[in-house]
């Protein structure tokens, strides 16, 4: 039941990241488009902002872990 | 709109169909006993390994025996302890015979390897040093690859992750430390990738050390605008100013938090992903024979491959993240700024 709950888990926490991700990358590559100019600053948002998202899915990630392990 | 959802409804619909197969794949290992054993190669060990031989670290022990007396005692391995008769291994796990371990001290691979980070860190910084002081990239160019390379890095954090997130006047005090921590993180994270190493940073106690460095400067140099946005939020009504305490100190504590968690997962799910796709190889060989297994390496070796090269983008790229939040976090602290209200009025009103 634990590494079910892990398994459903982790996918769900794949759908979110990928999501949050995804959209962060069409912003930014769109407003590079709109801006190219200012592709730096764009780009160190983007990194900053996927790096907080990633945090949250990892969060989600060692919690499966866990309860895989302990499955 | 529709699209996305039709992909993800034959996306599901595919992977309820390829189910089965997964699922009896999993009873077949639980029947044999797992061909590879994914977390015992990912954990903390008790000896350090060299071109595959293992040399054992000492254990280092704080201890309180049957009578309640606090002992200090060392041991040359984790054999020579349960030797002495004073320990004894459960679930391969050091256990006192009559009392009960206070602190672990031991050497284990992850201090070893964590050692060497920042031994790197010095060797190299110190190697720079004594060329600066020479006047070798003061008055002349820097010379050879191994300078060029300082100043490359150096000057990025500098210029890239100092600079524009803390204060200008405050930045310079604070590059010497987002520097070391940049590149022992970097270090540690390569490391990792040579064989028989271990990597330190998939080590949650490792990462949380280095997020606990973070925290403390980050308090230390907060000024009274951080204290105040603390505990006494500016611009809101008296009861939210009450409710706000304990949500700004929780916020606190979060972000070191999230700085470990996220340098310690990124870098133990890169090992797992490894060990998993590798360890297909031996599942497939205990499961379908031989034949299946030889036509499963050339997949797994490959995807090996290439996610060796990923590995090696994201240990420097983590190195960057943890940096470039530890600056912003420090940033944010150390930011002394003229009240948001008034800040907000003057502004529209240009």
């Amino acid at each position: 039941m634990g590494l079910l709950a892990a398994g459903i888990g982790a996918g769900i926490v794949a759908i979110g990241a990928g999501i949050g991700i995804g959209m962060i990358g069409k912003a930014a590559t769109e407003s590079i488009a709109r801006q190219p100019e200012a592709s730096g600053d764009i780009r160190g948002a983007m990194i900053l902002t996927a790096a907080f998202i990633e945090g949250v899915a990892l969060f989600g990630a060692i919690i499966c872990i866990i309860l895989a392990l302990q499955g | 709109m529709i699209q996305t959802f039709r992909r993800l409804f034959l996306t599901i619909l595919f992977l309820s169909v390829s189910t089965p197969n997964l699922l009896a794949a999993d009873d077949a290992e639980e029947k044999s006993e797992s061909p590879i054993d994914i977390m015992g190669t990912v954990a903390d060990h008790d000896y350090f390994k060299f071109f595959g031989k293992k040399l054992y670290l000492p254990r280092i022990i704080y201890w309180a025996d049957e009578e309640g007396n606090s002992r200090f005692d060392t041991f040359a391995s984790t054999e020579k302890a349960i030797e002495s008769g004073l320990f004894e291994d459960v679930d391969h796990a050091l256990v006192a015979t009559n009392g009960a371990i206070k602190v672990d001290f031991s050497i284990t691979s992850h201090l070893i390897y964590f050692w060497f980070g920042l031994g790197a860190v010095a060797l190299f910084t110190m190697f720079a040093g004594s060329r600066y002081k020479k006047g070798v990239g003061k008055e002349v160019e820097p010379k050879g690859a191994l300078q060029n390379l300082f100043e490359v890095f150096f000057v990025f954090i500098r210029d890239e992750v100092a600079r524009p997130n803390i204060d200008d006047k405050k930045a310079d005090k604070y590059v010497p430390y987002l520097f070391t921590v940049f590149m022992a993180i970097a270090f540690m994270n390569t490391f990792g990738l040579l064989p028989w190493a271990a990597t330190a940073t998939a080590d949650i106690t490792v990462t949380a050390v280095l997020a606990f460095f973070t925290f403390v400067i980050t308090q230390f140099s907060g000024t009274k605008d951080h204290w105040t946005h603390v505990f006494w939020f500016p611009g809101v009504p008296l009861g939210v100013k009450f409710l706000m305490i304990p949500v700004e100190l929780i916020g606190l504590i979060t972000k070191p938090f999230a700085l470990a968690i996220r340098l310690f997962a990124n870098m133990m799910s890169g090992k797992i992903m490894i060990i998993a796709i590798l360890g297909l190889i031996f599942i497939f060989n205990d499961m379908y024979g031989s034949v299946a297994a030889y036509g499963v390496s050339v997949f797994s070796v490959s995807m090996t491959a290439i996610l060796y090269i990923l590995k090696l983008f994201v240990s420097l790229l983590q190195a960057y993240i943890f940096t470039l939040l530890s600056a912003v976090f420090i940033g944010m602290a150390a930011e002394s700024h003229d009240h948001d209200e008034e800040h907000y009025h003057a502004e529209h009103a240009a």
